[in-house]
């Protein structure tokens, strides 16, 4: 039974860092707090719905379609909020960059509300990934096998990138330092937009793959935001591989926590956050004395 | 005729026009119900297909004259789910609208939040579907009643569908973990006890209000091997469950017994497992076209929005033509004989004859339980072997709500 909440857990946890994994790549170069992510999530969950009955409707291709598609309409809208809007706060007051995401969020949800309605809509399960693997007594769901090879995938073709190519390497020079890339005569602003629409495409892909599993309504957003932030600032703010570690940590103590102490389990996860920030600010003050 | 005597004519008869006149326009002041519902917000969705009920039957009503010749105009607000801003509202819409009536409610928190606003201004306040039983006991006021089964009601006529199926032996309760989720089950175990002292009942697995990701708690329950889960859930979660339980073959392993309203059966469409999933229904459409009055809200709801009515729309609609049907008995519009008119009259209406209790401003309102399946008539899966469980069945008794309201004193 543990190991079967265990498994579970990391499943879930695939999922929480799909969603997490967008965020802290755009802050970790741009250090802007998205917001709006949770927003292009929902976003990516409604259009997947929307393209699913057009594009072999029922199948894993269809469904692989609909959320690429999805995934890269969100990529084109964020790229063109960064080209619009965020370009010109970069460098100003925190404040700033709070007011515009969530106001991004704000009007993201009233027109998901104007366009869909106010009622749940669901994603049909494509037949080849509902149902049960059934290993000796246990179950095991089909979908979220898949979708923790989605993440897998998602994380290897990451890591690909940061590590062996010239964007990658650019990546990582301009969150080290984005001033001595600037100085290098690195198009800094190209930089900027490219991670934009790149984490933009990740949080859409996370929505779309995530649209079968559950319902799917404009409050979708406040719902996701809040967890991704809690894996974000428990990987540590920016931090890709403390991003996974925490979206798997969480998973698999939620997991646990449901089947030792159902009713404290969320309360468990804000404890760690909690834990995570006192022990880094604790960290802070003995560097500076 | 003197030219005094013609001046004294005339402005006499001004007089009396102009008192005419004026009795007319008083005659002519339209009846305002404000409409407080939780428009955004968890509730929200829900809301939805009651608000276009309401609509609609606003509309039948004006239509055919309005109610004691006077029309009727609906002042709307959004409460967002906040029992702050309902409280808000409700106060806003008697105090500065001075709105005849206050209904729309969906979550027990506004709801209690409401009724606490019309008690203080003795303004009648009625739900339609925000359905805690607290309202009715604890917080009982007289300006107060409500037309669907509460949630006591409900978990009852559960205890009783599960009572029924002789071979389950063990239930585990999956429930919202808050005021909703824990009544429920308390009234369904004890309920069920009473029916069925040889079924064990697990202790209760709460999930968090607001949870997307359930399957750590699906399999939590399945560990125990349940015959049958009592899901005190709704809405989004209800969904959630029932999809993500599918990857664990939930269903092949087990009986989940909920809240199986139309919209959430809609909602599912083809994704609806087939065995293994049962129900209780506050008013479903489809359970109620032998009565004309019912048959011919769906048709109307239908045409002009395209899709069946949810239970919700259903008793959206019922409940505002008994507020109706008790204006017309009190002849007025005033708190007190308005009261006296709601907690007398019998009301024939969409779901049969229903009266409302003067103890506790509860109607009869009766649940409906059964089994999910196919029906060729609808493009979704609807409730097969429906059995109308009536409200003496469910109600609590005097004694119960007695002791309910002193041991809240």
């Amino acid at each position: 039974m543990i190991a079967v909440q265990i498994v579970n857990g990391l499943m879930e946890g695939m999922m929480l860092f799909l969603i997490a994994s967008g965020l802290t790549l755009i802050f970790g170069i741009t250090r802007i707090v998205n917001f709006a992510h949770g927003s292009f999530y929902m976003l990516g969950a409604f259009l997947t719905y929307q393209f699913s009955p057009y594009l072999l409707p029922g199948t894993v291709g269809g469904f692989v379609l609909s959320v690429l598609a999805a995934a890269l309409c969100m990529m084109l809208l964020g790229m063109l909020f960064e080209l619009l809007v965020l370009r010109r706060i970069y460098g100003s007051d925190d404040l700033m960059q709070l007011i515009i995401t969530v106001a991004l969020v704000l009007v993201i949800r009233d027109a998901v509300r104007m366009i869909w309605g106010r009622n749940d809509v669901v994603v049909s399960m494509p037949e080849g990934l509902s149902g049960a693997l059934q290993i000796g007594g246990s179950f095991f769901p089909v979908f979220q096998l898949a979708i923790f090879g989605a993440g897998v995938l998602v994380l290897a073709v990451m890591v690909m990138v940061i590590r062996f190519t010239r964007a990658g390497i650019l990546l990582r020079a301009a969150t080290d330092d984005r001033g001595m890339v600037a100085l290098l005569g690195i198009n800094q602003s190209l930089i900027f937009t490219g991670v934009f629409a790149v984490g933009s495409f990740l949080a859409g892909l996370a929505g779309g793959l995530a649209a079968p599993f559950g319902n799917i309504n404009y409050l979708l957003d406040t719902t996701v935001i809040v967890t991704a932030f809690i894996v974000v600032v428990i990987g540590g703010l920016g931090n890709l591989y403390g991003a996974l570690a925490a979206a798997l940590a969480v998973g698999v103590l939620k997991g646990l926590g449901v089947l030792f102490f159902p009713r404290l389990s969320m309360v468990l996860i804000f404890l760690i956050m909690a834990g995570v920030l006192i022990v880094r600010s604790l960290g802070r003050e003995a560097v500076g004395k | 005729m003197t030219v005094s005597r013609y001046r004294k004519f005339t402005v006499v008869t001004a007089l009396a026009a102009f008192a005419m006149l004026s009795g007319a326009a008083f005659a002519q002041q339209p009846i305002k119900i404000g409409y407080a519902a939780d428009m955004s917000g968890v509730c929200g969705p829900l809301v939805d297909g009651a608000t276009k009920a309401f609509k609609l039957g606003v509309e039948e009503l004006n239509k055919s004259g309005g109610l004691l010749g006077r029309k009727i105009e609906v002042i709307e607000r959004d409460t967002k789910t906040r029992p702050d801003e309902g409280a808000k509202e409700v106060r806003d819409l008697i105090v500065n609208h001075k709105v005849d009536v206050v209904t729309g409610v969906c979550s027990s928190a506004v709801l209690l939040a409401e009724t606490a606003v019309s008690a203080e201004f003795k303004v009648p306040f009625y739900s339609a579907i925000g359905s805690t039983q607290t309202a009715n006991i604890e917080k009982w006021q007289p300006y107060f009643w409500q037309t669907q089964p509460n949630a006591l009601m409900e978990a009852v006529a559960a205890a009783e569908y599960v009572a029924r199926n002789k071979n389950w032996k063990k239930i585990v309760p999956l429930a919202y973990d808050y005021e909703w989720g824990h009544t429920s089950v308390k009234a369904f175990s004890e309920h069920l006890k009473k029916l069925r002292p040889d079924v064990e009942i697990a202790a209760m697995v709460p999930v968090k209000l607001g949870e997307t990701n359930l399957t750590s708690y699906i399999t939590a329950v399945l560990a125990q091997k349940p015959d049958a889960v009592y899901g005190a859930i709704f809405g989004g979660g209800l969904v959630n469950l029932v999809k993500q339980g599918k990857g664990f073959g939930f269903f092949q392993q087990t009986n989940l017994v909920t809240l199986t309203t139309v919209d959430f059966l809609q909602s599912m469409g083809a994704d609806m497992p087939d065995r293994g999933m049962s129900g209780f229904s506050r008013a479903p459409f489809y359970a109620l076209l032998d009565n004309a009055k019912a048959k011919a809200f769906t048709e109307a709801f239908k045409a002009r929005y395209n899709k069946d009515p949810d239970d919700w729309a259903v008793l959206a609609y019922d409940g505002l033509m008994f507020y109706a049907e008790a204006v017309k008995q009190a002849k007025s519009t005033r708190a007190e004989d308005l009261m006296k008119a709601v907690t007398s009259i019998r009301y024939a209406g969409l779901r049969g004859n229903m009266v409302v209790r003067p103890l506790d401003g509860q109607m009869n309102a009766p649940s409906w339980v059964g089994t999910v399946g196919k029906n060729p008539n609808y493009p979704y899966m609807v409730l097969k072997d429906l059995v109308r469980i009536e409200a003496d069945k469910t109600m609590p008794t005097e004694a119960a709500i007695k002791a309910g309201r002193a041991a809240a004193k």
